[in-house]
């Protein structure tokens, strides 16, 4: 990997020169110091770590950087700049979908790829969407009642 | 961090490596002939949980020539880097191959896991590996000097030992189009989403006018490997559906000598007992 590794974070064309074999959430968090994607179990399990790769949401703790070379990336730094979050940020607050919050930004680029998806989806899609986004506060109704009254209240904007 | 904010360039303090990007399948064969020791990486889901300080990965995720799904008359040629999320949409996706990736881990994973690297991977509890195995599914095997097409049943050689040579790379996987629409597929795992199965089973009952003409049992996340029993299945192969339901204890017996659980999160004896009771309700969900 001589030349380094090109991506898009946030908006923000990248030039990586670490290990190609680092996670892209300790590099996330270490070296960029964008500590909003969280750390919880490092392989998959939990959801915490959630990004979004070429539209897609990802565990960030189960990526390699050398795999996202020419790849988009946002975190929920990038992600809460936008009108879409706002949304979302409302309709979280609206039912008190957060609790002790660890989970949330990952739970809330989840919601985002649910609605990008299915700008109107059922309670099974977004139970689905949210599978792998493990919450131990909320019980989840809440949130999937955030995600529903996001998807109403934002109409238009997925 | 603010979005239109230059980030600066990370540094790191680690020594380089010796992963390596491939653009094309030519480019990645070289690649492989010359670095036997990569590890090839199509999602990188599994390899990451284990993230080796130490490992030099061959990254294959962007091979165009390896994320194709296409469809001829005998196979539908699913590319070895394709996810189990492009399987799920995809169109020529049978309906027993998309059942099980719906029930794979959960988006986030089925958005970067990969089907080359769940049959490569070697573990018995690859879910999309189970269908490839009922399903009677090749392999396409490429180095840079040779090809071959190998059946996966025969690419498992014993618990993570594969029929893989040092240069070679799983670059497709030929599914069967004809035969596999009358299919019974369960999992059992602990929950709904990322679960690890704890037992599966997959199986195709092709019935034309009356006569099996293929019978296929394929058990996964009980041994060493994925097992399939053609000897057993045979059984069942050219009689009528009466004819096999007269042979439908013996059948099982069969399967019941045959198969041997080891103990994992569950004992091998529950292991067994779901086997046997997924093969009945096999049988008897086609009226055997």
């Amino acid at each position: 990997m001589p030349a380094g590794i090109n991506f898009n974070l946030n908006g923000n064309e990248m030039l990586y020169t670490g290990s190609p074999e680092a996670r892209l959430l300790d590099v996330l968090r270490d070296e960029y110091r964008m500590t909003g994607t969280k750390c919880g179990c490092r392989e998959g399990e939990c959801g915490a770590c959630s990004v979004i790769i070429d539209g897609k949401l990802a565990n960030s703790c189960l990526v390699a950087m050398g795999s996202i070379d020419g790849s988009g990336v946002t975190t929920i730094e990038g992600y809460s700049k936008t009108a879409r979050f706002a949304a979302l940020d409302k309709a979280y607050e609206s039912v008190s979908a957060v609790q002790c919050g660890f989970c949330i930004p990952g739970m809330i680029l989840a919601s985002e790829c649910i609605l990008a998806a299915t700008p109107h989806p059922t309670e099974d899609e977004i139970r689905t969407g949210i599978s792998g986004n493990l919450c131990r506060c909320t019980g989840y109704n809440a949130i999937v009642k955030a995600i529903g009254i996001a998807a109403e209240e934002g109409d238009g904007l997925w | 961090m603010v979005g239109s904010e230059r980030l600066p360039d990370a540094q790191s303090n680690q020594p380089a490596s010796g992963s390596v990007t491939a653009g094309s399948l030519d480019e990645a064969l070289k690649l492989r002939k010359e670095n036997p020791g990569l590890i090839p990486y199509a999602g990188g889901t599994d390899l990451m949980i284990e993230g080796r300080a130490d490992a030099a990965y061959l990254f294959l995720g962007k091979v165009p020539e390896m994320k194709r799904i296409a469809q001829d008359d005998e196979f539908i040629r699913f590319g070895a880097a394709c996810t189990f999320s492009q399987l799920i949409c995809s169109a020529h996706t049978p309906g027993i191959l998309r059942d099980a990736c719906l029930q794979i881990a959960a988006p986030a994973i089925r958005n970067m896991g990969s089907i080359g690297g769940n049959i490569g991977n070697g573990s018995p509890k690859a879910d999309s590996a189970l269908i490839f195995m009922a399903t009677n599914s090749m392999l396409r095997l490429v180095s840079a000097d040779s090809e071959r097409i190998l059946p996966i049943r025969k690419f498992y050689l014993g618990r993570k030992k594969l029929d893989l040579a040092p240069d070679e790379l799983i670059v497709e996987v030929l599914m069967p189009i004809h035969g596999i629409d009358n299919y019974y597929y369960k999992k059992v795992g602990g929950r709904r989403a990322l679960a690890i199965s704890r037992v599966a089973f997959a199986g195709i009952m092709d019935v034309r006018d009356g006569i099996i003409c293929n019978c296929a049992a394929a058990f996964g996340s009980i041994g060493d490997v994925i097992v399939c029993l053609d000897e057993i299945d045979r059984m069942l192969v050219g009689k009528s559906v009466e004819e096999a339901s007269a042979l439908k204890e013996a059948y099982i017996d069969a399967y019941n000598m045959a198969i041997v659980p080891v103990a994992g999160r569950v004992s091998a004896d529950y292991r067994k007992q779901v086997c046997m009771n997924l093969l009945r309700d096999f049988l008897e969900s086609n009226h055997i």
